[in-house]
């Protein structure tokens, strides 16, 4: 389909891409993928397509997913938190340290995970917003630092035996569903929605499309980043309670080079790098499509070193169809 | 592009038709490593490859990126447990990580066998996961091994200072070797006194830098006993590029391809070697006794061998075929 085509006579595909992005917010392609995936790997393995291995991908995409929705605010605002995994494990121990070590009971506990990681975002936005360091810089720092204070606070050992009502939080099931698939989709919906129709959202877009112009907007840029890094730090520390008590214990390695892999989400699903552009439906569509291809691979006895050059290989490939698309329309 | 439609429309109706015809399956045995990337897990794979094979059993073996990947290490699991094996055969990442997917395991009636201790029987106990059975190498030991070695060399009433090189601070393995060789030492020749203990994070360089330190404040150092090989090769360059070489014997534990080469070299003395291929080897031929219904042993010790220049030149020890 030429351009000049799309132009005079917009064929059925074009007209489709258009309104789910208008209304969904979303990138017709990713679905596509995501389903000829599905569709991929039902007839090469005979244990993919069941109920409960669907809620194996969720539950395996879940702390990752609250990772990429974290990534796709703080992108879409041209920003960057490379501290994403590394304020996960130190989240986890924390609420660990609480609930265990100190025994307070478990809403202090849960307050105090997803706490210390808004603690550590508030930082990483103070220092940026107030101190003028490149956020590359900071959240490269928080990097170390979080994952060095998640070793000191547990002395490098797993904090094992949360209580009972913890525990519901990652093993519990409501509806036959698990716990954490629950809060996943529903934090996605909320952050949906708060990015695609809220003032808030659009506030975040406009931020990453061009600083300036938002500047003169009468936007507070630099109160707007600090909330929205409090934010990045506390979805981790969300993904951090997640992982915590799905393995009753806090793991100061958990969440090793998660960022790098929420920033992957994120893109594959349509976030621009550069800011601008970013939608969490698109983010949750990526990291599922990252899910499925892990999941399918694992269930054929595929290598997990082949798995991350897969990754890899439909992280460019999304970005390239992206590129291409865009070129095309400005040809017109 | 509107053809993709169509082919994922069709795809999906291929989908629905193969989802109603999933076949049958012959037993398998899951099989969940760290990284293969470390020779050790390499060695024990191939070890359970191997037993797979004279067992005559099909398995399905999976590891993760890196021995870090707790959660994706979860993740293959529970992925794992889709294709229905009778035994799930595990080299945790830590203590607590396959929790969950070991619960489901137990809970679907597969057998679960942790390979190498890597799993802790008090949270197994708390977690009322009832695991077939635990195979590998007893970290005391192998310490204890090590002073037994040193005193053999030095003699029972030598007098002296001796290094410990610690593995990483809070890992137990580390621990259980640093501690199983103190307590030997103490017992076989009071006269050797452990000057310090230090942690060497399993780190070369780290440990390179710590034995260079203590040679400064006891020039006339007897031994050094660190709790991997890579730790004791670190060792070995700063006790030879100070100069003292022959006076000092410096004992590793693990027994890689390293290690045999500086043993072999006249370098380091000697090195308790664990035997990752037989624990693989061994753990599938006893998984196949359990799931043939007979009885297993709770808690499976390989043992572990002392490798020196004279073992291995003489080459007459049995074990030596599985050192890898």
């Amino acid at each position: 389909m030429t351009p000049i085509d799309a132009k005079s006579a917009p064929g059925p595909w074009s007209r489709m891409q258009e309104k789910s992005i208008e209304q969904l917010h979303i990138r017709l392609e990713s679905i596509v993928v995501l389903l000829g995936l599905i569709t991929l790997m039902t007839i090469l393995s005979p244990y993919f397509f069941s109920i409960s291995n669907f809620m194996n991908i969720l539950l395996a995409t879940s702390t990752i997913g609250v990772l990429a929705i974290a990534a796709t605010f703080v992108l879409s605002s041209g920003g960057l938190d490379l501290s994403l995994g590394s304020v996960m494990g130190l989240s986890g121990v924390v609420g660990a340290a609480f609930a265990v070590n100190l025994g307070m009971p478990t809403p202090v506990a849960v307050i105090a995970t997803v706490g210390a990681g808004a603690l550590a975002g508030l930082v990483n936005g103070f220092v940026i917003t107030r101190g003028f360091v490149p956020a590359f810089i900071v959240t490269l720092g928080m990097l170390g630092i979080a994952r060095g204070l998640a070793l000191v606070i547990s002395d490098g050992r797993v904090i094992y035996g949360l209580p009972e009502w913890m525990l519901f939080i990652g093993q519990g099931r409501l509806f036959g569903i698990p716990m954490p698939v629950i809060i996943f989709i529903v934090v996605a919906l909320i952050m949906h929605i708060v990015l695609a129709y809220t003032r808030y959202g659009r506030h975040t877009l406009s931020i990453g499309d061009n600083e300036n112009a938002a500047r003169t907007a009468g936007i507070n840029v630099e109160f707007h980043r600090l909330t929205l890094y409090t934010l990045s730090g506390g979805l981790a520390g969300l993904a951090g309670l997640l992982f915590a008590t799905r393995i009753n214990s806090g793991d100061p390695t958990a969440g090793i080079t998660y960022e790098l892999t929420a920033i992957t989400a994120a893109i594959i699903g349509g976030t621009n790098l550069f800011g601008g552009r970013g939608s969490i439906l698109g983010t949750m569509i990526g990291a599922l499509i990252m899910g499925v291809l892990q999941n399918g691979l694992n269930l054929l006895a595929v290598q997990s070193y082949y798995q991350q050059m897969a990754i890899g290989g439909v992280l460019v490939l999304a970005v390239f169809i992206d590129q291409y698309q865009q070129r095309q329309e400005t040809k017109v | 592009m509107s053809k993709t439609l169509k082919y994922s429309t069709a795809g999906l109706a291929t989908m629905a038709a193969v989802a109603m015809s999933v076949p049958a399956h012959a037993e398998e045995y899951a099989i969940l490593m760290k990284t293969l990337a470390n020779p050790f897990w390499g060695a024990m794979g191939k070890g359970v490859e191997e037993g797979a094979r004279n067992a005559g059993v099909e398995y399905y073996l999976q590891a993760v990126e890196s021995d870090q990947a707790a959660e994706s290490q979860l993740n293959v699991c529970n992925t794992m447990l889709e294709r229905k094996p009778v035994a799930m055969i595990t080299a945790a990442i830590n203590s607590t990580n396959l929790l969950p997917c070991l619960k489901k395991a137990q809970s679907q009636g597969i057998k679960v066998v942790d390979l190498d201790g890597n799993l802790d029987p008090d949270i197994l106990a708390a977690e009322k996961i009832d695991i077939t059975f635990s195979i590998g190498s007893d970290n005391v030991k192998a310490g204890a091994q090590g002073a037994e070695y040193m005193v053999s060399q030095l003699g029972a009433d030598a007098q002296g200072a001796v290094l410990v090189i610690e593995g990483l601070s809070g890992n137990i393995t580390g621990q259980k070797r640093a501690n199983g060789f103190a307590e030997a030492l103490k017992e076989l020749a009071p006269g050797l006194e452990i000057v310090a203990s230090l942690p060497g994070d399993w780190d070369r360089g780290k440990a390179a830098n710590i034995t260079n330190d203590i040679l400064t404040r006891n020039p006339d150092l007897k031994g050094i006993f660190a709790a991997n090989d890579g730790m004791a090769l670190g060792a070995v360059e700063s006790v030879f590029a100070a100069g003292k070489g022959d006076d000092v014997i410096i004992i590793g534990v693990d027994g890689n391809s390293d290690a045999v080469k500086s043993i072999k070299s006249g370098r380091l003395t000697a090195s308790v070697a664990q035997l990752p291929y037989l624990v693989g080897k061994q753990a599938l031929e006893n998984v196949k006794m359990a799931v043939a219904g007979n009885d297993v042993e709770k808690q499976v010790i390989v043992p572990t061998l002392v490798l020196t220049q004279d073992v291995m030149e003489a080459g007459t020890e049995p074990m030596l075929e599985f050192v890898k």
